[in-house]
């Protein structure tokens, strides 16, 4: 079985922002919403990095946990989707997220937040796959078509790696090898290996 | 003190059974809920596979279990497109392999029930991951985007987070209503309700005047709206999850919209109760003996501590419902406009306080309910029709009955 997986190698990362670009662009995301950002550590500064962020689709998902009304679900490859028509806009899972990942569009109730929308590692939602309505309501379905996400395929330095999360960690290894250097798999352990004692 | 008991709390057969029936639900609703705190499905586990499917262009054909293996090679085999080309190959001169799915074929999902052991699976450390992970921390940056909580890259924080609202929050808010409930109950079949000792008297004393009245039903009734409502938010998946998913998003909705109708009379009332209750309420040293007498409660025959027009038991539910209304109305505030005021840890803190506050409120005015209601002979028809029988005053709250006569007697003479 596969487990897929996020690990975005902030050595390479050079901030051009095309992962959270071309993501925008390939689920047609609303205004004032991002799945994919970047985020730059001690700009300006020696020892400047660059890393990016959206879903990182956890292992025991706490978004899933609380989720009061079961809109969040988890995939046997580690996805973590959500259905937008029983979703109640509460919060919880953005206040649960380890990475910020969930978004509301500034709209209806509870306040300013309407449904939640967030990163679907490009593999739809519940409705039938790669069907229209799965596009409006989630973006496209890549996974259906044997693809991986968009934003890391799209990475033009590779930094941002996706997939098969053992494949994954083999390239990231031999990459520091081969480099000699090598910062780790940011987030990993909170969003991979939440029950591991560091 | 010394006069005859005329009703005895015992009389009333009809409460104690009732009392014994909803006693005995609310013994296995506990049970259930001690269960729920122990059956170890707290962890997430994925709910859906993936497959390949036959797909012409039109009809999608049936999942079957076994395309999972495929599914999942076709995901790993593409993933190995990342690496470096002169790892992994194929050279620049080679043909490109074909990754993706075969021809006339799609990826599609399907429900499961083995997802545990992969949870398991994942969470366990194989190989060499252990090696490459990063120590993980709270860590913010900078974004170029300009929406709140961009710069936010890794909280761990949300994972206690969750534990606090999923597995601490919900199961002690649901121990601490249901056994309110069932204490209450036993306490009515076992004792009864609390009688006029002394009989009705026939003479009635006014106790609340309308816009009291009005200001304590405009307030329970929106603070009942809003107990259930979040009730549905808090445990809706435990409840209403036998009836459907579709009947679920449906009930969560409504109580998506009901939450916000019912919290401004809900505000308006606290506001309006404080202003017109509060003196009334002050803690004096009077309270301490009522509190010690247990209120006389347990005994029809007294002696009952003596109390003006609120006892110390209604002081402690006038304070609950200032104090805790008053949180609950500030942190939800807090809820409606985020990051107006507050950023995502702020946030998170006020989710968790109105929860838990939420909760303990509801296990409060259970009893509230009961001794206003079905506890005590009536005791009810003072916030309904704002009248006592004489009797009942004297019993309950005599320095109040005694101060209203020496008025009534200045005015009438």
């Amino acid at each position: 079985m596969a487990r897929l997986k996020f690990l975005c190698d902030t050595d390479r990362c050079i901030e051009c922002n095309a992962c959270a670009t071309s993501c925008k662009n390939e689920h047609e995301v609303p205004w004032g919403m991002v799945r994919r950002r970047v985020v730059t550590l001690n700009d300006g500064e020696p020892g400047e990095k660059s890393i990016a962020i959206s879903c990182m689709h956890c292992t025991d998902a706490p978004c899933v946990a609380v989720c009061p009304v079961s809109t969040l679900y988890q995939t046997d490859i580690g996805v973590v989707l959500h259905d937008k028509d029983t979703c109640i806009g509460c919060g919880y899972c953005f206040y649960a997220c380890p990475f910020g990942a969930p978004q509301f569009p500034r709209a209806t109730l509870f306040g300013s937040r309407g449904t939640m929308d967030k990163c679907t590692y490009c593999a739809g939602g519940p409705e039938e796959n790669g069907s229209e309505a799965e596009f409006r309501k989630y973006g496209r379905n890549r996974i259906a078509e044997g693809k991986l996400p968009i934003c890391a395929e799209v990475c033009s330095t590779r930094a941002l790696l996706a997939g098969d999360g053992d494949v994954v960690g083999e390239i990231y290894r031999e990459r520091t090898v081969a480099r000699g250097f090598g910062s780790g798999a940011w987030g990993w352990k909170t969003a991979y290996y939440p029950e591991q004692d560091s | 003190m010394s006069e005859p008991v005329v009703v005895h709390g015992r009389d009333f057969v009809k409460y104690r059974i009732g009392g014994a029936i909803v006693a005995v639900l609310l013994a296995l609703a506990l049970v259930w809920q001690v269960y729920e705190l122990f059956d170890g499905d707290a962890r997430t586990i994925p709910e859906v596979r993936w497959g390949v499917t036959e797909y012409d262009g039109r009809t999608m054909g049936a999942q079957d279990e076994a395309s999972g293996l495929l599914a999942a090679q076709s995901l790993a085999a593409r993933t190995t497109f990342q690496a470096e080309r002169y790892q992994t190959g194929p050279s620049p001169e080679a043909e490109r392999p074909d990754y993706g799915v075969a021809p006339n074929t799609r990826m599609t999902t399907a429900p499961m029930d083995y997802g545990e052991e992969l949870s398991e699976g994942w969470a366990a450390l194989g190989g060499d991951s252990g090696a490459i992970l990063h120590e993980p921390g709270r860590v913010v940056g900078l974004s170029s985007l300009p929406y709140p909580g961009a710069a936010l890259f890794e909280r761990p924080f949300g994972r206690d987070w969750r534990l606090g609202i999923a597995d601490i929050a919900t199961h002690l808010g649901a121990l601490a209503i249901l056994g309110m409930g069932f204490l209450l109950a036993l306490v009515l079949a076992v004792r009864g309700r609390v009688p006029i000792a002394k009989g009705r008297d026939g003479r009635k004393v006014k106790r609340f005047g309308l816009i009291e009245r009005s200001t304590h039903w405009l307030t329970s009734v929106s603070f009942i709206g809003l107990a259930l409502t979040g009730i549905v938010i808090a445990f809706g998946k435990t409840l209403l999850m036998p009836f459907g998913e579709p009947f679920l998003g449906a009930a969560g909705w409504i109580s998506t919209w009901g939450h916000m109708m019912f919290f401004p009379p809900f505000a308006l009332g606290i506001v309006v109760m404080a202003v017109m209750w509060i003196r009334r309420n002050l803690p004096e040293r009077l309270d301490l003996t009522w509190l010690r007498m247990g209120g006389g409660f347990f005994s029809d025959g007294g002696p009952n501590p003596p109390a003006r027009k609120f006892n110390a038991g209604q002081k402690l539910i006038f304070w609950s419902a200032i104090l805790g209304g008053a949180l609950m109305v500030a942190t939800g505030v807090t809820l409606m406009f985020p990051f107006v005021w507050a950023d995502l840890g702020a946030l998170s803190w006020a989710m968790l306080i109105h929860a838990v506050i939420g909760l303990l409120l509801i296990s409060v005015f259970v009893a509230h309910i009961y001794i206003g209601t079905v506890g005590m002979q009536g005791a009810f028809w003072a916030m309904w029709g704002g009248d006592v029988d004489r009797n009942w005053a004297e019993e309950h709250h005599a320095l109040w009955l005694r101060q209203v006569e020496l008025e009534e007697g200045r005015t009438k003479p």
